[in-house]
């Protein structure tokens, strides 16, 4: 399943797709669908069920990438808090004494005088150097792009997650048609005899 | 979590297909608030056990962790700042909890719907 990005779906009652995600197509009759796909019942199923793979692997990747940005966004308020105390300890002209870790279980004690300036890592083994100014404003604004993104890959979730629900439901009416077909089939055969 | 079963000729209309969808959503929406409570909850038994132990202390300067280093603050300033981040999260927690209550109420409406409609052919109990 494709996953390149496209126009953002308005909110009407029936959405082709949405970011690469198809959506499933809602069965108001089973028999029409059936005539529709031209399958008999078990391709139909296995047709579905397959798309129900398909839609769980996807979930799957979405899951992990929520589960990133839930873990980076706290960090990102962390790295604000430390410019934010900095910035705080320079007005009041004091110096900041604080335990850090120097290895796992060892801690060194530092003394930071009029913090002008911070680094901050932005990945990709590279450390720039910004005044506490830039460096807040830079923060504040990774923060607000990681949660815009984070909405957008919630809806996604909800979404997908729609879809699955209407696959599932369409798996099991197809399910019940089938039974139900048999049944009559086998009374009126039953009758015949 | 919900499935039909039976071999019932039940229709489903979109209506139907969007109220189970909706209650799916909520249903989600229901274990994620939960475990978010729980974290809200233990964040703020820690901040309660933190001031507890600083009022045991007679240090004067407390290691207080600030990102991820312990910065040396004064005994008033790290009081004032478990005070802030206790008040914080217990705004959070209260939030948290109304939008599970409403969750809930909109949960039983649909299952009275749902399985007015369907009977024994859904199940929207948790398993």
């Amino acid at each position: 399943m494709a996953t390149s990005s496209s126009p953002p779906q308005s909110d009407t009652e029936v959405v082709a797709e949405r970011r690469g995600i198809p959506a499933a197509s809602f069965v108001k009759d089973v028999q029409a669908y059936l005539n529709q796909l031209g399958l008999d019942v078990n391709s139909t199923l296995a047709f579905q069920q397959e798309r129900l793979q398909q839609y769980k692997m996807v979930e799957m990747k979405l899951l992990a990438q929520q589960r990133d940005l839930q873990a980076k966004i706290p960090d990102i308020e962390k790295c604000l808090d430390v410019v934010a105390t900095l910035q705080a300890k320079k007005d009041t002209d004091e110096a900041l004494l604080t335990d850090f870790e120097v290895s796992e279980g060892i801690y060194s004690r530092a003394r930071i005088e009029n913090a002008d300036s911070v680094c901050l890592w932005l990945g990709a083994n590279v450390m720039l150097e910004y005044s506490c100014e830039e460096a807040t404003s830079l923060l504040q604004n990774n923060l607000e792009n990681a949660k815009a993104s984070l909405e957008v890959l919630v809806a996604d979730l909800q979404f997908l997650r729609d879809q699955v629900t209407i696959t599932q439901v369409t798996i099991a009416r197809v399910y019940n048609w089938d039974v139900h077909q048999r049944r009559v089939r086998q009374a009126s055969s039953s009758q015949d005899s | 979590m919900q499935q039909a079963g039976g071999g019932s000729e039940t229709e489903v209309t979109w209506e139907d297909q969007q109220n189970i969808n909706k209650f799916g959503r909520l249903n989600n929406r229901y274990h994620e608030l939960e475990d978010e409570i729980r974290i809200a909850k233990e964040a703020n038994e820690n901040f309660e056990d933190a001031s507890n132990e600083l009022i045991l202390t007679d240090e004067e300067v407390v290691r207080f962790q600030i990102g991820e280093v312990f910065a040396h603050v004064p005994k008033d300033e790290v009081e004032m700042r478990i005070e802030k981040m206790t008040e914080t999260t217990s705004k959070h927690l209260e939030k948290l909890k109304d939008e599970k209550d409403a969750v809930v109420a909109q949960m039983a409406d649909l299952k009275k719907v749902l399985y007015a409609k369907f009977k024994d052919s859904i199940n929207l109990e948790e398993d």
